[in-house]
């Protein structure tokens, strides 16, 4: 006796399960789930994992995006505490980890962040050996070293967001000031994801007119436009965010999205992101920081050469000396 | 002294005052949020305005937000999420009264500044709540629509697709009338379907859709992205003036034999003149 689905579909060869475009997002708190959604939106993966220790919530958030199905094209969302859910992905988003809390510094997160790495990361590169890992945990830059110590994987396929989501508040700020759209203002910060992130204000410009040659000062305390203060408010903005509604979600998911993107596309486009930078601008440790890269299908592939001027230059490594004090102090 | 702005920028002619495709979000929970983020992961809108009694966020010319409606002016579409949340176990007819009283403050403010709008109701519980804005408002009925079965229809989808291994969009079902307990599923292939007689137990697919609200609820507290995802689908009808058919909460009194005022799911045209024609 034929079942409805037998009476209706002829089936002609066997369905092929492995997916193409696998996503894992471990941590399915508010910045996982903002995660979850836009890589949803934008129809990036053809199949998402969820993975999380509270398995009750886990569960409850697999099932509403599950519901959502026919507004979307990612035909397989599933979800489990155990890494084998993770198995065959292609890039595996980490999120999780301890919240910034009001008034606390990203680096006061470290340790207790270092800890559950462990129980993470090697559960994770033995069920995709050859994936791409993004790190957004906070301190994004340290952390990501860390994930790459207990990875074992090659550098280039282990990266923080690091400044893509500062670059991104960058470009609003200034476009708001100028009236014109984000994506037409261009300006980049690198360095850390955090209070010594280091904005390049000769290369800010609009039209490829950069605004430093219209006003020299730009950027400095003389400046009677005081831009300085944009810079100071993109650092600050994250503080602010969390006191006003706890936590930050939906910008740096949709900065995360945007890596994303460029990763499963393949696409070679240029983003700030934290990547090892022992053998730059002087620096002799082996510390995670912002600089920009250009992420494909293997990670990054390759890094642009940003010309510094002697300030920037050393900010820059005053903000490698500030993690790496940080950091020879943990314990693995 | 030119400014910076002065010396790159030079206007040519007057920026528009007034946005296009405005989209109001009145509450920002967890439902309103997700209502919002897939209106701006959809390119719905131009401009975005969030209101609530709570505390501000970042403002932009282009998301606004504030607890005075006056941030909310020309909309063309309001989304009303505001209201208090289902409790685990409660059922959508407990939570009226509470919602009553919040609504009789929020629906004349919103008509005070976009006489011309839509309205779409995703308050629980919605059918209830949609009659209750419409009288509130005296707007004429087509522009207040209630967010109704059109998640427990998607639900249905992919219950469906599940059992028969293909694409939600590619299956085609309705649930019809209360948004809730009581919902009617429409089934055609199997004429044993849907009844205790199916041995496939497809019946087992509605159920499964009335309580799957319920058990997002239990495990993670409240449900937000497949209500989310719904409402941007239905706002993209009427602002691409799509003219696509989706059941949702309309006022149904003179069909199938009802007397009274009340809102039900029914399929319903919706464009950008709002919902203009419900299916028999």
């Amino acid at each position: 006796m034929s079942t409805v689905k037998e009476k209706l579909i002829e089936n002609l060869i066997e369905e092929d399960k492995i997916s193409q475009r696998k996503i894992t997002i471990v941590g399915t708190g508010a910045v996982g789930m903002a995660c979850a959604i836009c890589i949803l939106l934008k129809d990036l993966a053809d199949e998402l994992a969820l993975v999380d220790v509270a398995v009750d919530k886990l569960k409850g958030e697999m099932m509403d995006l599950q519901h959502g199905s026919l507004f979307f094209n990612t035909s397989k969302i599933t979800s489990g505490k155990d890494y084998s859910v993770s198995a065959n992905s292609k890039l595996v988003i980490v999120t999780a980890g301890a919240r910034q809390q009001e008034g606390e510094s990203r680096l006061a997160l470290v340790q207790r962040n270092v800890n559950i790495m462990k129980s993470i990361i090697p559960a994770i590169v033995q069920h995709s050996p050859d994936c791409k890992m993004l790190i957004v945990s906070n301190p994004v830059d340290i952390l990501t070293y860390v994930v790459w110590k207990l990875s074992g994987l090659p550098a280039t396929r282990v990266f923080g967001s690091g400044c893509n989501l500062d670059s991104a508040r960058f470009r609003y700020l200034i476009g708001e000031k100028l009236g014109v759209h984000p994506t037409s203002c261009h300006g980049w910060i690198i360095g850390e994801h955090g209070d010594s992130s280091v904005p390049l204000w000769s290369g800010v410009n609009v039209a490829g007119v950069a605004l430093k040659t219209l006003d020299p000062k730009l950027g400095t305390d003389a400046d009677k436009d005081q831009w300085k203060n944009i810079h100071k408010q993109v650092v600050e903005s994250a503080y602010e965010i969390i006191k006003l509604k706890g936590y930050t979600s939906w910008a740096i998911g949709l900065s995360v999205t945007d890596l994303v993107g460029s990763v499963l596309k393949n696409l070679r486009r240029v983003h700030p992101v934290s990547t090892m930078v022992k053998g730059l601008y002087g620096i002799k440790e082996e510390i995670f920081l912002s600089i920009p890269c250009v992420l494909g299908q293997n990670g990054v592939s390759d890094i642009v050469k940003v010309n510094l001027n002697s300030d920037e230059e050393a900010l820059f490594k005053k903000s490698a000396d500030t993690l790496w004090n940080v950091q020879k102090e943990l314990v693995f | 002294m030119a400014t910076l702005k002065e010396k790159l920028i030079a206007p040519v002619a007057e920026e528009a005052a007034i946005p296009n495709n405005k989209i109001t979000v009145v509450g920002v929970g967890q439902v309103g949020m997700a209502c919002a983020i897939s209106i701006l992961g959809k390119s719905l809108a131009d401009e975005l305005a969030l209101v609530d009694q709570g505390s501000l966020f970042l403002q932009t010319p282009k998301i606004v937000a504030d607890k005075d409606y006056s941030v909310t002016a020309n909309s063309k579409i309001v989304v009303v999420t505001a209201g208090v949340r289902q409790q685990e176990g409660e059922s959508c007819l407990n939570l009226v009264q509470r919602n009553v009283n919040v609504f009789k403050f929020i629906i004349p403010q919103i008509v005070k500044y976009s006489p011309d709008c839509i309205i779409i109701v995703v308050s629980n519980s919605v059918d209830i709540l949609t009659y209750v804005t419409w009288k509130l408002n005296g707007l004429p009925k087509h522009r207040v629509i209630g967010s109704g079965c059109n998640l427990d229809s998607a639900r249905f989808h992919y219950f469906m697709a599940e059992k028969l291994g293909i694409h939600p969009s590619s299956c085609h079902g309705w649930i019809l009338g209360e948004h809730g307990d009581s919902s009617v599923s429409l089934q055609e292939l199997n004429p044993e379907m849907g009844t205790d007689n199916d041995s496939e137990n497809w019946k087992e697919v509605h159920k499964m859709v009335v309580e799957s609200a319920y058990e997002v609820i239990k495990l993670k507290g409240y449900s937000n992205w497949a209500i989310g995802l719904s409402v941007a689908d239905l706002i993209e009808s009427m602002l691409k003036n799509l003219s696509r058919i989706h059941p949702v909460s309309t006022m149904v009194k003179g069909m199938y034999g009802i007397e009274n005022e009340v809102f039900l799911s029914l399929p319903c045209i919706l464009n950008a003149q709002s919902l203009t024609s419900v299916i028999n």
